[in-house]
């Protein structure tokens, strides 16, 4: 609150409200210029969006608490996705299909992302200040383990015995893997079609129970200890809440919702890249998160919603655009890489700009305070 | 660890009824001792509801199930329209059972309309 205040003194509110969503803001105007250009049919547009919405909305949810906790953006919720993956290459080896065969995915995959969330969660301690760039480095290491037990130990130690997805020399999974049992069985669970478009009510439903979940949480004592760690550490150290316990469950919560997502994710699309798909989930939630005007220090449930509809919409349309202004849909596709990565870096550079502006404006203060006291 | 145990069981319940099987439908002569029963006519053919399709004489297609318990239907063609004709049989497979339908031996109440694998 004294920051925001700070921060707000020293400005004409009209540029701190272009500087407080200058991401949203310079996102609508690309949708907005990209979109007549493309000349997409409507139909597809919303179709796509619809997707692209009920695809990305939960992995971007499991980005909200570690924020709350005062921890930035979770790079480490690749950890998740991995973990998800690992249930997907189970069920897919035993056969297990449909419904039952996503909620089991779901229930091996659990008690590894809870491990690996707190392994994530011990190391984040360790590094207070810098969680962003370990859970990055973080999801780099876990990587490497991930593909180790995939390529090595899957086949070898772990009796994998499907053919399909078993590699021709005897172990390591296949590149791909085909999810064909479990394709979109938890969008098409409760049909719905209206003008054409596949309305898919249970991903949505499931999203939902999500969003009520996170605002019933916030208010639970576990929640508000979340809150006041991420507001300050000494403080809440004081009010004897155990911060490093606190921050570790943050983060474990947050990596099994990011393999759920995952395998939300999964489960649309259809097919698995085994050694690829998880790589990018990192990086894709969150510019789609400082796109709906998050910030590393503040993220609610609307940026979430607001944020994949603006990044999705400009990831359905710029290799369409790339194509209608340059010839080449490819640009397009660099583009989107491109913005994904800017997003964040500019959205991280303008966060420690207004730091630097904010604690800037305290010592002046603590300065002026000091003098007067001086004075008398 | 109660939760665990509960963990546990939604697992093997959730392994039983998401087990996928293989049924293969054929609808080709079939001999049952000193008894041939014929394939004749064309068939459409659901199993637990999901439709499979034509079987024409001597075809054979394939249904993808899960979970334990399944029900064939089976309704005659005749000039390319539904006689109206159907037949129904139940079954199960246990977790790493497939099976082999004859349509003729299934239509006459033959005991062996069903071969079930491992």
């Amino acid at each position: 609150m004294m920051k925001k205040q700070s921060l707000t003194k020293t400005m004409n509110p009209g540029v701190h409200f272009l500087i407080n969503y200058a991401v949203p803001i310079t996102f609508t105007i690309l949708v907005a210029f990209a979109i007549p250009v493309t000349g997409l049919s409507g139909e597809y547009f919303v179709r796509e969006l619809m997707t692209r919405l009920s695809r990305n909305s939960f992995l971007v949810l499991a980005l909200l608490i570690p924020v709350m906790a005062g921890m930035g953006m979770n790079f480490a919720i690749v950890l998740g996705a991995m973990a998800g993956e690992i249930g997907l290459i189970f069920i897919t080896d035993w056969r297990i299909i449909g419904l039952p065969g996503m909620l089991l995915a779901m229930l091996i995959s659990t008690p590894i992302a809870i491990l690996l969330g707190y392994f994530a969660g011990i190391v984040l301690n360790r590094a207070k200040g810098r969680e962003m760039v370990t859970g990055f480095m973080l999801g780099f290491f876990m990587n490497g383990i991930y593909q180790l037990v995939v390529l090595y130990v899957m086949g070898n130690i772990i009796p994998i015995s499907n053919p399909l997805i078993l590699l021709p020399r005897g172990y390591g999974i296949r590149n791909a893997i085909n999810l064909l049992g479990i394709r979109q069985v938890l969008d098409k669970l409760i049909p719905l079609e209206i003008g054409g478009i596949l309305i898919p009510v249970a991903t949505l439903l499931v999203i939902a129970t999500l969003c009520v979940f996170f605002i019933w949480f916030r208010k639970t004592k576990l929640g508000q200890e979340i809150r006041t760690v991420g507001q300050d550490n000494e403080v809440a150290r004081t009010a004897g809440i155990n911060v490093e316990r606190t921050r570790i469950l943050s983060i474990v919560i947050s990596t099994v919702l990011a393999c759920y997502g995952q395998i939300i994710f999964l489960q649309n699309i259809g097919t698995m890249n085994t050694y690829n798909s998880h790589e990018q989930v990192g990086v894709f939630a969150i510019a789609a998160l400082l796109v709906g005007g998050a910030s590393v220090a503040k993220a609610n449930i609307p940026n979430v919603f607001i944020g994949v509809i603006l990044f999705h919409t400009m990831f359905v349309v710029s290799p369409r655009a790339g194509k209608e202004l340059i010839g080449q849909a490819q640009l397009g596709e660099y583009f989107r890489v491109f913005v994904s990565y800017g997003v964040i870096a500019f959205s991280l550079a303008l966060y420690a700009w207004r730091r630097r502006v904010e604690k800037e404006n305290e010592r002046k203060k603590a300065m002026v305070l000091k003098r007067g006291i001086l004075v008398k | 660890m109660t939760l665990i145990v509960v963990l546990i069981f939604i697992g093997i319940f959730l392994y039983t009824i998401g087990k996928e099987h293989k049924v293969l439908i054929d609808n080709k002569d079939i001999t049952v001792g000193d008894i041939t029963y014929s394939a004749g006519a064309t068939y459409k053919v659901w199993v637990d509801s999901q439709g499979i399709g034509l079987v024409e004489k001597d075809e054979r297609k394939v249904a993808r199930v899960a979970g334990a318990s399944h029900k064939i239907v089976v309704e005659e063609i005749k000039d390319k329209v539904l006689t109206g004709e159907k037949y129904e049989k139940r079954f199960k497979l246990k977790t790493n059972e497939n099976a082999t339908v004859s349509i003729p031996a299934m239509i006459n109440n033959a005991n062996e309309w069903i071969d079930k694998t491992n």
